[in-house]
């Protein structure tokens, strides 16, 4: 990884902007997939507490 | 005697030409109505700033330290506060309901980001710096306070041209965003109707999330926290439910004081040597193009999305539009272009939910920024 980083560290400004908008939208989509995992099982769990309390 | 005439003889034409674009965002404030609450105090901050001898920023003349607005820019721009506080401001007015009810719409908020980053490659390929460019790019967060954010810390001498073309374009959403979507979008997608499921997200999701949100992004981007951090706090007091007074002043008081304070202190980065440079220029056409990348970007995720859909569970791609900040300009305007192309068509709590979601991209696509850059720049 710091190898990496430090070839990037030596390229282009234009190469490092394509690599800061790689891991950008990747790390954008990852955080917001880990969002969508926390309202998906609290949407289930809810749902499931929902159901006992109709039974 | 020439002291007395001083304020005559030291003005440059250029100040003049400052006192236009004021007055020219002043009405842009008043008769077009357009973000009235910042583009008016940039306005006549931009004029105040420009007055021969600086007295209100910093004087050039003997025996003053340091003008109001130097004292404001130092206080809330340099330190960061200003922008963050209107976070926690903004925090207090979103409701995610929404998007729980509809939580997959949290995507197009990541898709609708990729203006930011298509711009900043843009911007490299003009000429400015890494940290320049991500400060120009942050334009299409089409969120101010990001903005303001990240080129306070990266870019602090672009900080008037960014600010003004972010809190621009942002008011010509409604302008901006029509076309683009018209021309990546058949009439039949513009058509597709979506189900909408009623239902109560529980209490206690809305009292974790921030929580949790918070926590998330601050163990990917730790350096988002400040941004992030306040956004939830705001949200949190709002869904807390025991602090119905501190929501209202986060929503109201705090909003009008600090937006009123940020907005002069903003125009006060408007001086004339620093603004009028062809960068400025430069600055306000990539930030069209940053919302026109944006709002592509959402659209074309949305029918790559709509490929692997069975037919009755398609996506109206203009949806993906709404994955930017500029909440609630953008669903609303999503919704009428659907009633417009059929009568009846019903998508605005989709809408709102991507929308909502755009505004947690931003924030999170700012944390990027300032987490990455920083690696690559010695």
């Amino acid at each position: 990884m710091d190898m990496l980083i430090y070839d990037l560290q030596q390229s282009s400004t234009t190469v490092q902007a394509l690599a800061v908008t790689v891991g950008g939208l990747v790390g954008v989509f990852v955080t917001l997939a880990a969002f969508y995992l926390v309202m998906v099982i609290a949407n289930k769990a809810g749902g499931r507490k929902a159901k006992a309390k109709a039974e | 005697m020439s002291d007395l005439f001083i304020g005559f003889t030291s003005v440059t034409w250029q100040q003049f030409v400052m006192y236009a674009i004021g007055l020219v965002l002043i009405w842009l404030a008043i008769k077009k109505e357009y973000e009235p609450m910042l583009l008016l105090p940039i306005g006549f901050g931009a004029i105040l700033i420009n007055l021969p001898l600086s007295i209100a920023g910093i004087p050039t003349v003997p025996g003053y330290e340091n003008g109001f607005l130097q004292i404001l820019y130092e206080a809330g721009i340099r330190t960061e506060l200003f922008p963050l506080l209107i976070f926690i401001a903004v925090g207090a007015m979103i409701d995610f309901g929404p998007l729980f009810k509809n939580p997959v719409m949290i995507f197009f908020g990541a898709a609708a980001q990729f203006g930011i980053f298509a711009t900043m490659i843009v911007a490299t390929l003009l000429g400015f710096n890494l940290k320049e460019a991500a400060s120009i790019g942050i334009i299409g967060a089409a969120d101010g306070p990001t903005s303001i954010f990240v080129s306070s810390l990266f870019a602090p001498n672009l900080l008037g041209p960014i600010s003004v073309a972010a809190y621009s374009y942002m008011s010509l959403v409604p302008l901006i965003q029509p076309p683009v979507i018209k021309a990546l979008t058949t009439k039949k997608e513009r058509r597709i109707h979506m189900v909408y499921h009623e239902s109560n997200a529980p209490k206690w999701l809305k009292v974790l999330f921030p929580i949790i949100v918070t926590m998330i992004a601050g163990f990917v981007a730790p350096i988002s926290v400040p941004l992030i951090g306040s956004l939830m706090f705001g949200n949190l007091i709002r869904e807390a439910g025991c602090l119905e007074r501190l929501s209202q002043a986060a929503q109201n008081e705090l909003a009008n004081i600090v937006t009123l304070l940020l907005g002069i202190t903003i125009g006060a980065s408007m001086v004339a040597s620093n603004f009028l440079t062809w960068k400025t220029l430069m600055i306000m056409g990539m930030g069209l193009v940053a919302f026109v990348f944006d709002t592509a970007g959402g659209v074309l995720f949305a029918k790559f999305v709509n490929l692997f859909l069975p037919r009755d569970k398609k996506i109206n791609p203009m949806i993906g539009a709404c994955g930017i900040s500029a909440f609630p300009m953008s669903g609303r305007i999503v919704q009428k272009m659907a009633n417009d192309e059929e009568k009846g068509n019903i998508i605005l709590m989709h809408a709102i939910g991507s929308n909502v979601s755009g505004q947690l991209g931003s924030v999170i696509a700012g944390g990027m920024v300032l987490a990455l850059v920083p690696l690559l720049v010695k």
